[in-house]
């Protein structure tokens, strides 16, 4: 055995440790533009639970842009050649800087936040711009031909002119006909009419020139008359000609039984779904972002903007006040005055901390959270800690073991504080719903693992508690592409008692039994392809695989059992034979299979670790299968990817079974042990 | 242990008989049927789970779990790959194979159970725990035969401000309590006060066919009758593909259409809604009555649940097809019912029935509180908030009566502790161990 070096486990953990530290650091507001970090702080209503404006925005952009939180704003060819020639120039006015500063600014990926921003200030609620009088319309042949009284302004606004935006539009094709010098007057000021408009719309909606709806279906494409292209991201302002086709098909699709829908059904009802969210969020109908003192009556800015028109409505002062921030807010980030804005903000800030002090305070802590996303850098370690503990097979195993060992600790801390802090942000037990399952099940796992480690330091612990750490954890991170992940929880499961007992249970059952199924994985690879499962390796696997099984069949027979009681309580019935019930009962036997052949003798060390791994298959069934069964005839229950995933988890578990089942003289661990001592084996009597 | 015996069995010639009889046993409380059958009870939960795919539950239930033998449709299978995009959603595979069901698995589980604790018992402190945890699971299938054979599980619906003093029946696959649907009611109103009624069971409905009794002064033919249905509005100016079997009443105006079975896993429809088109034969005059359509739709519409049936006679009668109902000594009123909801949303945050208990016998009156996860125990049977009428006019309370409830408690109580105790020491011998080895 190589001694161990203290000093290479303490620098991991202080790398760790930093890198960890500089995820969490979150930058300030430039003193100068927006302030939209402290923006993103806002308490708001949505979906019945308060949270920051932050994670609004974030889960409505990554809902439709498939799992990006940022974005990338649209940047012109003129803006992009301008600002490679800012980049060179070696000394710049200040007026050139300042459009450096944005431009470049517009060249990186966004936060969510400011796409939220720029959607709640397209204000396609308000009918106000189209009465705005900007257009200066001089030629009478147009203004006869937009119907319009010559007036001594000759200013105009969309209202008055909307009737005859065909016949514009005619004019401007045969204008367009012909070379610009050929252009009569009367051409010269439709096209100018024209280019106004264009740009006035374009002013008036920035969100719609961003690129964040992901469209993948080809026919889908087609009808939006789309070409694909790298990334498959489009803006409204693209499609926004060929919207009535996406009704008419949306329509034709919703009305489809659920079985019947094909690909192109499902992306055109979700395409369309997106657009609304999108819609409702430029219309101010959602969130709720006007605070009240009870928390059932937020309003949306739509209705508290309706409701102030309305000088008869009592509106409670803070609502009134409120609005009146957040108005500002708005306008002056759609006239770009960061000033303003700003001051707005702070105004809006302390009126909502002293009325609602906890959940702005709360509102902030999940800012943070988000922004730390400490989940994603664990997956990161605890990839890390996994390769360090493969090293270890081959090089410096005591000096590795203990550095992997330490590092998969202060990861472990991590992922303990994180899911600490979800509870601490929804008030509840761990694991509310299958995204908290998967984490909860991950931070599980590492446990354990690390706990066989501390017993046995000889490595496995590491391996196993690193791998399906960040299995499971990136398991998570594709299920919160779904949307919010601290959802609120149906009417029957609101009760922490139960949520904290039976759930927490189960979902430890199902930890076990999948440490014991990797385990399982462990052993075999271990076995067949490397010479290290030694006689007493073997002894030492074969003890940790039927501990943990152990530990699984207590939880998950218990857990089972309370969740029957539960049923007792809730509706009368202990055991109802549902498919989610009988997937946690499969777990329960199957451990039982385990262990009775155990004690019966019918599995020894390799049958045991092929029955673990069989018991991964169970598991996969109960945790995400019996959904699949039950949603099936949901609208969007139906998760394909989900369905391939457990399929592919399936094939190789299957995979490592049949290569386990391989007679053991083949195993290269077998065949280097009868090398080494082949010669005393013939003059020692055979083993029984 | 099989070297052992035989010379146990020679020098100990008195217990030759008690030794025989473990011999026998023998076989019955080996590991290996352990095992057997605990692969077995895996295949049937595994395919009682899939058989709800196209099933209501409770089929599932009767036909897997609270049966000796079941035959397995192949079907099932292909159900579970179509679940995985593995073979086309309209693949069928015909044909099935027998399998023993929940009570035979069962049943030989507790007799392995009890054999190898008799063959092999010991009693020491040691196993303690494993004794615990068998004693467990035997309450827990023990509780399970119970239920099966003696829960009765009834709804009770009272609109808002309304009084209502009896359960309503439906599907239940208990032994005792079995139910199949719904029946045909005659009640004579004729005595102020006094409800006289006549009921057709369920299952003389299926059958079909001529029904006479003495009680009625009509003979009741069934036209035909649908297990599961749904109704729409005759449109009078629409010329009918198939002629109207009704002839008379409601069926005039209301059409009933057969539809497939409701299956555990349908969103909105969890039990079947028969109809039923019935000739009324005058027993005097020979003559029909009318055909009428008596379905389940037309009891839960709230306005008029009967159909009035006047024979030549002039008896009048109140006809409905209706759940079976079981009344009680007592009665309830629906103070008020509330449905909270998340802020800005339409998903319930809680359901709440207020509640006025009414039993004249014991002169009790008070209120009381019925919400998810609160359910009311009352005179034997458990009372849990499950559903509202539409637009909240009034709630559903689901009741259950199971003399089984306690025993999983019990069970789990036990196990556990066994668990704890058996796992506990086996941990405990380990820790010392390797604490030894390592020294």
């Amino acid at each position: 055995m190589h001694k161990s070096n203290p000093i290479i486990p303490i620098i991991a953990v202080v790398l760790g440790f930093t890198y960890f530290c500089f995820q969490a650091y979150q930058p300030p507001d430039p003193v100068e533009g927006f302030h939209l970090e402290e923006f993103a702080r806002l308490p708001i209503v949505d979906r019945g639970r308060i949270k920051p404006m932050d994670t609004f925005a974030r889960v409505s952009l990554m809902v439709m842009n498939d799992g990006f939180q940022t974005f990338k704003p649209d940047i012109s060819e003129k803006e992009k050649a301008e600002l490679t020639t800012l980049k060179n120039k070696s000394a710049r006015t200040p007026e050139e800087n300042k459009t450096f500063t944005s431009l470049s600014e517009k060249d990186k990926r966004q936060p969510a936040v400011r796409w939220l921003l720029d959607v709640m200030t397209s204000r396609f609620s308000d009918n106000d711009i189209e009465k705005q009088k900007v257009f200066r319309i001089e030629n009478d042949q147009l203004l006869r031909l937009l119907a319009l009284q010559p007036r001594p302004d000759l200013r105009y606004s969309i209202e008055e002119f909307k009737g005859k935006m065909r016949e514009l539009a005619i004019a401007r094709q045969v204008a367009n006909q012909k070379d610009n010098v050929n252009n009569d007057p009367f051409e010269k000021s439709v096209l100018q009419l024209v280019a106004q408009l264009i740009s006035f719309f374009n002013i008036a909606s920035p969100a719609e020139k961003h690129k964040v709806f992901r469209i993948e279906n080809d026919q889908l494409l087609g009808l939006l008359a789309l070409q694909p292209r790298p990334g498959l991201r489009y803006s409204i302002e693209e499609f926004r000609g060929q919207m009535g086709e996406l009704e008419k098909a949306s329509k034709v699709a919703d009305q489809k039984e659920n079985a019947k829908k094909d690909a192109f059904d499902k992306s055109v009802l979700q395409l369309a779904h997106h657009v609304h969210s999108f819609m409702e969020i430029a219309s101010l109908q959602t969130p709720l972002v006007i605070p009240a003192g009870k928390a059932e009556d937020w309003k949306p800015f739509m209705q508290a903007s309706l409701e102030s028109r309305n000088a008869n409505q009592a509106d409670p002062n803070t609502g009134k006040t409120a609005f009146k921030y957040f108005d500002q807010m708005l306008d002056s980030y759609q006239k770009n005055e960061p000033l303003t804005f700003n001051k707005a903000l702070i105004d809006y800030r302390e009126l909502i901390t002293k009325e609602l002090p906890a959940q702005s305070e709360i509102s902030g802590f999940e800012v943070f959270f988000n922004h730390f996303a400490p989940f994603y850098h664990c997956i990161v370690v605890y990839l890390f800690v996994f390769l360090i503990s493969c090293f270890a097979w081959v090089t410096a195993p005591a000096t590795l073991n203990k550095t992997a060992f330490w590092l998969c600790i202060l990861t472990l801390l991590v992922h303990t504080w994180a899911l600490g802090s979800r509870m601490h942000i929804q008030g509840r037990p761990p694991v509310t719903n299958l995204y908290s399952s998967a984490i909860f099940i991950g931070w599980g796992c590492v446990l354990g693992c690390l706990m066989l480690e501390g017993i046995y330091k000889n490595g496995i612990g590491n391996v196993v508690g690193s791998i399906t750490g960040s299995l499971t954890l990136l398991i998570a991170q594709h299920l919160s592409a779904e949307g919010d992940t601290l959802e609120m929880m149906q009417a029957v499961l609101d009760t922490n008692f139960w949520l904290a007992t039976h759930v927490t249970c189960v979902t430890l059952g199902y930890t076990a039994t999948f440490v014991a199924g990797f385990l399982g994985i462990v052993y075999v690879i271990m076995g067949i392809a490397t010479p290290t499962l030694t006689p007493e390796r073997d002894k030492s696997l074969t003890q940790m695989i039927y501990g943990v099984v152990c530990f699984a069949m207590l939880f998950s027979f218990v857990g089972t059992v309370l969740g029957g009681i539960w049923a007792d309580q809730s509706w009368g019935r202990f055991w109802g034979w549902d498919p989610k019930e009988n997937g946690a009962l499969l777990i329960v036997i199957w451990n039982a299979i385990i262990l009775h052949a155990r004690w019966g003798g019918m599995a020894k060390s390799r049958g045991v670790a092929l029955l673990a791994i069989a018991g991964n298959m169970v598991t996969g069934w109960s945790w995400f299968g019996t959904n699949q069964l039950g949603v099936g005839l949901h609208a969007y229950g139906f998760n394909d990817q989900l369905a391939w995933g457990l399929t592919a988890f399936w094939l190789s578990q299957l995979g490592l079974i049949g290569v386990g089942l391989i007679p053991r003289q083949y195993w290269l661990s077998s065949r280097m042990a009868s090398k080494t001592i082949s010669i005393p084996a013939k003059l020692q009597p055979k083993q029984a | 242990m099989s070297e052992t015996e035989p010379n146990n069995n020679k020098y100990n010639p008195n217990k030759n008989s008690q030794f025989n009889f473990l011999k026998l046993l023998k076989p019955l409380a080996s590991l290996e049927l352990t095992v057997v059958l605990f692969v077995f009870s895996l295949i049937l939960v595994f395919a009682g789970t899939l058989a709800q795919v196209d099933n209501p539950i409770w089929t599932a239930v009767s036909d897997y779990f609270r049966s000796f033998y079941v035959f397995i449709p192949n079907q099932v299978f292909a159900r579970f790959c179509q679940t995985f995009r593995w073979i086309s959603p309209t693949a069928q595979w015909s044909g099935s194979f027998p399998f023993p069901g929940g009570w035979t698995i069962g049943g030989l589980m507790l007799a392995n159970l009890l054999a190898a604790h008799a063959v092999r018992f010991k009693f020491s402190t040691k196993r303690i725990g494993i004794i615990s945890i068998h004693a467990g699971i035997i309450l827990l299938m023990l509780g399970e035969l119970i239920t099966g054979i003696f829960a009765i599980e009834g709804n009770m619906t009272i609109e808002q401000g309304g009084v209502t003093n009896y359960l309503e029946l439906k599907e239940t696959s208990g032994f005792m309590g079995k139910v199949n649907g719904p029946e045909l009611s005659f009640s004579d109103l004729s005595i102020p006060k006094k409800e006289k009624v006549v009921v057709i069971p369920n299952h003389l409905l299926r059958t079909g066919g001529k029904i006479s009794t003495p009680l009625l002064p009509f003979d009741i033919e069934i036209i035909k009758y649908m297990n599961n249905s749904s109704v729409e509005e005759i449109d009078p100016d629409k010329k009918e593909e198939i002629a109207n079997l009704a002839n008379t009443g409601d069926g005039i105006r209301i059409r009933a259409n057969e539809k497939n079975e409701a299956s555990g896993t349908d969103k909105d429809q969890k039990i079947d809604l028969p109809s039923a088109y019935i000739n009324l034969i005058d027993k005097k005059t020979g003559k029909s009555v009318g055909t009428y359509l008596a379905s389940i739709w037309l009891s839960l519409s709230s306005l008029k649940p009967t159909q009035s049936v006047i024979t030549e006679g002039g008896t009048k009668t109140e006809m409905a097809l209706r759940f079976k109902r079981s009344y009680k000594p007592f009665s309830m009123e629906l103070i008020e019912f509330k449905h909270e909801r998340y802020l800005g949303t339409n998903t319930p945050k809680n359901f709440s029935s207020k509640i006025k208990l009414v039993n004249e016998n014991s002169n009790e009156n008070r209120e009381t509180l019925i919400s998810m996860n609160n359910p009311l125990r009352y005179d034997g049977q458990t009372f849990y908030q499950s559903g509202f009428l539409p637009n909240d006019k009034g709630t559903i309370l689901q009741v259950v009566r199971n003399p089984g409830w306690v025993m999983p408690y019990l069970s789990c109580f036990v196990v556990s502790f066994g668990m704890l105790l058996h796992f506990g020491m086996h941990l405990n011998t380990f820790l010392k161990q390797r604490a030894n080895s390592n020294a």
